[in-house]
């Protein structure tokens, strides 16, 4: 991905940037519900409505509650 | 009476004589229509309104010119302002419409631009132009607001909440408010005695809309009365100072102070002979006297002028600034000072007629509109000195290409004017130098804790006083302040009194223009004063008239003067905020009609009968009338403190006798928004109300309709909220029935256990399964995906794999881009957003490549013992394109042993023992409690509306209806206990339960029913003056448990830390050593004090006593003597801190 440049804080460091995401991350336009992808060092805008806010989608791994 | 007098003949309209008279019946209902109009938060708004629409157009009238020193041609001219409505700061967007939300959400300023037109010269032409010259924050649901006129759909895709009350600003992300503080009244003659001392003074607080205020003394000081005034640097004796503002003769100023009163005559001829012992019998002569003593500050150096001009001007512009003084003429300021010596004269003859600093009628409150005013008008006037500086740099220059157009200068001005405003309201630090004013904590963060929290901020007003004072006149409680003020709604502890709550129905007034209130004075026979001399001004039948504390005329009779005042009132010719009455104490009728008055409306009474009619009533139930329609038709009225102090008002229309002049609206007015929340608050000890107060506040519920959608630092949520069972008028005004902070528990009042001993409580776990008092914790953690100025950025990085291609467990929960999935499960410790930061970020001089640079790990990785989940993952950016990330993370509670919970009657306590359904006892219905409370609680507190709502609640329930508990008023007793007998129940609300651990009857009967309870709550969260939302630690067990077997200590010390942030150790004190001592529990002291705590091995020399080191000793150069012992480390410490002083310790060693 991006280990030019970085190679020297791999070890303790860990995590590789986030410059293209593998798959592309979704998120959910605050006021239309658009899907929009972000980029990093881009003004975050809806495509649809240019909204300022995205909201992330709900993770697609199960989630189990304790009943309490 | 018998019924000759009902026969056929005696009736009218199918009446006759006995029967009883017909009342206006529901004229609470007026009520909500003024709430309608006028909104819980009035006060905020209407202030705010005026500023932007009235005022910051008179500061721009008053400072409309720039002129430039280098062309004298030139010339700038503002000619209007305005305010737009609140938009997005960007350039390219299409729509420029922002939401209060938004602005919350993203951490910026719901502000709307500042549009002056100007005019000025370009060469020779004159032009006219708008100008944006700032940003203003606008406060929410004003009417620069969007918010405003919509309904609850609009409002719901605003994600705004209907109930919320508006009234305070968004700036930077943050709610605050500016609270309303009580001032004395200014431009008002206030006559005080010191009877230590001795003393009679009148004051006088002089403040004209320049801002510039002073104050003017006249004092007694020896028997003689003297003027007083900071410009001057001694008291000048009062004939010297009416001699220099125009009144010559001795006879004169006699006559204008005491009048022909023999007493006054008396006690003044001491001052008079002073004036002549001085030799000083002219006017001329008196202004060198005074002028003599005036405090020049001359910054520009001119030629000096003659002491008597120095005294003419600051008698015409620096004392009692207000009076105004045209062309040269003294006589209406000589006759203002000669009132306030006829003050002093009539309090030293007769010590009553001083006056009360704490009646409200003598208190003014300011509000955010006039904050703001004097805010904007020192940035105005910085911002017109910067202007005109740079105009002049330009102007400067010989050879200019073009025509000089001062517009483009005004588009370079930078952002003062909105960095000022959003600084001053984000810090709450007023320091306005050009107004000598310098104040802190003026704004506060908007307490979110609970919906009436936010409620009872708004209402709230704060005092000037300070509060160590031991006085306890401003703190008590005073008769004038009913119906504007609320009784009960004070905090405890050290701000008791001088945190006061604005009443259900008050207004603020704000300022009305006085000048066609004194033409109207004029044209309804008010004579000149100046024409006038003392012995007619003091005639038995003669009453000054003022207008807002200026003296205008004379008039001889003040009761039609006042009547056909009012009258005009009524039929709306002036504003209806103008209060006019008579003060025969002063003989003088006043006329108010400036800002900050507190005022409530009420019915007018006119030949002992309401003026509003049944017909009104049953109109405003059609919605054909509103408030205003009332107001209009001269039914009813706004009456201030002053004037209803001048009136004759019935509580009931049964009271209305020959005299009454006004009828109260509805009783239970009296009381605030918060205090409204208790069912039967006339039933109560007047304590457990204002206790109440302070907790309702506290409780935890539903904060409003958008609750979900905020991102607040600390929001907490009851789970099951809901409206209580016994309600008020005021709840359902105010909307606590739609965002209720409780739950309406089945209690049994009995003991059991043992574990209910001081108020504790035991509950249902039974209740608590099914979710009773449980409640969810969400909490934000944002950070800034930062741009440094050297170019480098920080960055989201996936989570990092091990050797074995594992995600480690703490990153187990971050997706690809950086940040935890929303809805995952956190546990403690794990990272939620993996952040990296450029290691040279702060490096200005860096230059290379921003891909190159290498990071470093900052994530944010949750710290609570609990484990939660991800809410909300919301990336937005800011203002200056920063990307802002928030993750709201969210926890879930469920009541537990230690948490707090109270009933709406001041009667708080915790839980105490948790009971397993079964071994509760049950009714023969087989209902359980969910709570059961010890009736000690009842007979000290005498918190008898609990019973009632007990009463009334239990037959609510039975009868599927809510019941009423409004103050003086309500569901009567009788009633409720009759639906009880009719439902099968004992009258008295007691029930027969059977025990659930033996099975057997209980012995008495049991008090049993539901009573509304506040699901837990959280410690003070007001205390007025500096507070942080982490600060707020609740009360709830879980955030205070703690304890320590080993942890971390402290460097220097060596010690265990202190506190439970910092994991700490738990302190054996002086006093518990004391005990041990006492008790020579020697090896427990030894272990606490040393060996658990800081215990230390040094080497010690027994020839000269100080401390080696390796069984050496470096004083002695030998190791012969040395000896090993254990220490505690602060004593060592101690040893080497008095040898750096110079002190040498020695250590003396014995066989122990």
């Amino acid at each position: 991905m991006n280990n030019d440049g970085n190679q020297q804080n791999q070890g303790s460091m860990g995590g590789i940037p986030m410059q293209a995401p593998r798959q592309d991350m979704e998120y959910l336009c605050a006021d239309c519900g658009a899907k929009n992808e972000i980029k990093s060092r881009e003004p975050i805008r809806c495509r649809e409505c240019g909204h300022r806010i995205m909201y992330k989608k709900r993770t697609t791994r199960m989630v189990q509650f304790e009943a309490r | 009476m018998d019924d000759s007098w009902d026969n056929a003949g005696s009736r009218w309209r199918g009446l006759g004589l006995t029967d009883p008279i017909k009342t206006v019946e529901d004229k609470w209902l007026l009520l909500p229509a003024f709430l309608q109009v006028k909104g819980l938060v009035k006060q905020h708004i209407d202030s705010f309104n005026y500023f932007v629409d009235v005022d910051i157009k008179n500061v721009v009238k008053a400072n409309n010119k720039i002129t430039s020193d280098v062309d004298p041609r030139f010339w700038l001219k503002y000619i209007d302002i305005n305010i737009g409505f609140p938009d997005r700061n960007e350039v390219e967007t299409v729509d420029k419409r922002v939401t209060p939300h938004e602005c919350r959400l993203r951490d910026i300023t719901y502000a709307a631009p500042i549009i002056v037109t100007v005019q000025y010269t370009r060469g020779k032409k004159i032009v006219q132009r708008n100008v944006n010259i700032g940003r203003l924050p606008i406060m929410l649901r004003s009417n620069k607001c969007v918010l405003t006129g919509k309904n609850e759909s609009e409002l719901a895709c605003m994600v705004e909440c209907p109930l919320d009350p508006g009234g305070y600003f968004v700036v930077k992300g943050t709610e605050k408010v500016i609270l309303v503080q009580e001032q004395l009244s200014k431009n008002r003659i206030i006559v005080e005695t010191d009877t230590a001392k001795s003393i009679v003074q009148a004051s006088c607080t002089s403040s004209t809309h320049g801002g510039l205020k002073s104050k003017t003394y006249v004092v007694t000081k020896k028997g003689r009365i003297y003027l007083r005034h900071n410009s001057i640097h001694e008291d000048v004796p009062i004939v010297i100072a009416l001699k220099a503002l125009g009144i010559q003769s001795d006879k004169e100023i006699l006559l204008l102070t005491a009048g022909n009163t023999e007493a006054y005559k008396l006690a003044f001829s001491a001052s008079l002979e002073d004036a002549a012992k001085l030799g000083i019998f002219t006017k001329q002569q008196a202004l060198e006297w005074i002028g003599a003593r005036v405090k020049v500050n001359r910054r520009v150096m001119g030629p000096r002028r003659p002491t008597w001009e120095e005294a003419l001007e600051a008698l015409a512009t620096i004392v009692l600034a207000h009076v105004p003084v045209t062309g040269l003429d003294f006589r209406s300021k000589a006759i203002f000072v000669a009132t306030m010596t006829r003050r002093v004269l009539m309090a030293m003859h007769d010590e009553k007629m001083v006056d009360d600093r704490d009646y409200v009628g003598n208190k003014r409150l300011e509000l955010s509109g006039q904050l703001l005013a004097l805010l904007f008008e020192d940035l105005f006037k910085t911002y017109n000195t910067n202007l005109k500086s740079a105009i002049d740099k330009t102007l400067k220059k010989p050879s200019r290409v073009s025509e000089y157009d001062a517009w483009h200068t005004m588009q370079f001005q930078g952002d003062h004017i909105t960095s000022g405003f959003v600084r001053a309201i984000s810090t709450g630090n007023w320091s306005l130098k050009r107004f000598k004013m310098e104040r802190a904590g003026v704004t506060h963060v908007l307490s979110r804790l609970s919906f009436i929290s936010a409620l009872g901020m708004m209402t709230r007003i704060s005092s000037q006083f300070e509060k160590t004072r031991k006085v306890s006149g401003p703190r008590a409680l005073q008769p004038s302040q009913w119906g504007m003020l609320c009784p009960s709604d004070t905090p405890e502890g050290e701000a008791c009194g001088l945190v006061k709550n604005l009443a259900l129905m008050t207004h603020i007034t704000t300022d009305v223009e006085e000048e066609p209130i004194i033409h109207l004075a004029y044209m309804l026979g008010v004579e000149d004063i100046s024409l006038s001399t003392g012995a007619e001004i003091y005639a038995e039948n003669t009453f000054i008239v003022n207008v807002n504390g200026t003296i205008i005329g004379l008039t001889r009779y003040p009761k039609d003067f006042v009547l056909h005042f009012r009258k005009l009132r009524r039929a709306r010719r002036i504003s209806e905020f103008v209060s006019v009455y008579i003060n025969h104490h002063h003989h003088a009728v006043h006329i108010a009609s400036d800002g900050g008055r507190i005022c409530r409306p009420m019915i007018i009474v006119e030949d002992g009968r309401p003026r509003v009619t049944s017909n009104h009533i049953s109109e405003l139930k059609r919605g054909e009338l509103t408030f205003d329609d009332f107001l209009r038709k001269g039914v009813v009225e706004y009456l201030d403190v002053n004037e209803e102090n001048d009136s004759y008002i019935a509580l009931y229309e049964p009271d209305i006798v020959k005299g009454t002049t006004h009828l109260e609206i509805e009783p239970f007015t009296i009381l605030g928004a918060v205090a409204g929340l208790i069912p039967y608050p006339h039933h109560n000890q007047s304590p457990r109300n204002t206790y109440q107060c302070a907790m309702g506040k506290q409780a935890i519920g539903a904060i409003g309709y958008n609750q979900l959608n905020r991102i607040d630092t600390l929001l907490y949520l009851s789970v099951y909220p809901q409206q209580p069972m016994v309600k008020t008028k005021t709840i359902e005004l105010v909307g606590y029935d739609r965002l209720p902070a409780g739950q309406n528990a089945t209690v049994a009042v009995m003991s059991y256990s043992g574990y209910d001993i001081e108020d504790a409580l035991i509950l249902n776990k039974a209740s608590l399964d099914r979710g009773y008092g449980r409640c969810q914790v969400l909490r934000k953690n944002a950070t800034l995906i930062r741009k440094y100025p050297n170019g480098t950025y920080d960055r989201l990085a996936d989570a990092p794999l091990d050797e074995n291609g594992q995600k480690a467990k703490k990153y187990d929960i971050i997706q690809e881009d950086g940040l935890a999935g929303v809805g995952e499960r956190v546990d403690p410790n794990d990272i939620y957003i993996n952040k990296q930061s450029p290691t040279n970020a702060n490096d200005n001089q860096f230059s290379g490549q921003a891909a190159t640079v290498p990071y470093k790990n900052t994530p944010l990785s949750y710290k609570s013992p609990i484990a939660g989940n991800i809410d909300k993952v919301m990336i937005s950016d800011t203002d200056n394109d920063q990307t802002l990330i928030k993750v709201l993370i969210r926890q879930t509670r469920r009541p537990e042993l230690g948490d707090k919970f109270s009933s709406r009657h001041g009667q708080k306590g915790v839980c105490g023992l948790i009971v397993n359904q079964e071994d509760m006892p049950f009714n023969d219905q087989g209902i359980n409690p969910d709570t059961i409370m010890n009736p000690h609680g009842f007979p000290s507190r005498m918190t008898v509306g609990k019973m009632i709502e007990l009463l009334a609640g239990k037959a609510g329930v039975l009868s599927g209806k809510l019941q009423y508990g409004t103050a003086f008023g309500g569901s009567k007793v009788e009633d409720m206990s009759r639906i009880l007998i009719d439902n099968g129940f004992s009258y008295s609300g007691k029930d027969m339960l059977t025990s659930g651990i033996t099975g057997e009857p209980l012995e008495a009967y049991v008090y049993f029913g539901p009573i509304y309870y506040q699901v837990r709550f959280l410690s003070q969260p007001s205390k007025l003056g500096s507070q942080s939302t982490e600060k707020i630690s609740e009360h709830m067990v879980m955030d205070k448990m703690h304890a320590r077997a080993r942890g971390p200590r402290a460097t220097l010390t060596r010690q265990p830390t202190e506190g439970r942030s910092r994991e700490g150790g738990l302190r054996l004190g002086e006093m518990e050593r004391d005990c041990l001592i006492g008790y020579g529990a020697t090896q427990l002291l030894l272990e606490r004090l040393m060996i658990s705590s800081d215990q230390f091995e040094v080497n010690a020399c027994q020839k000269c006593g100080l401390m080696g080191y390796n069984g050496w000793c470096s004083y002695c150069k030998s190791s012969k003597t040395m000896a090993q012992l254990t220490i505690p480390y602060a004593a060592k410490l101690l040893f080497q801190e008095l040898m750096a002083m110079n002190v040498v310790p020695r250590l003396i060693l014995d066989d122990a």
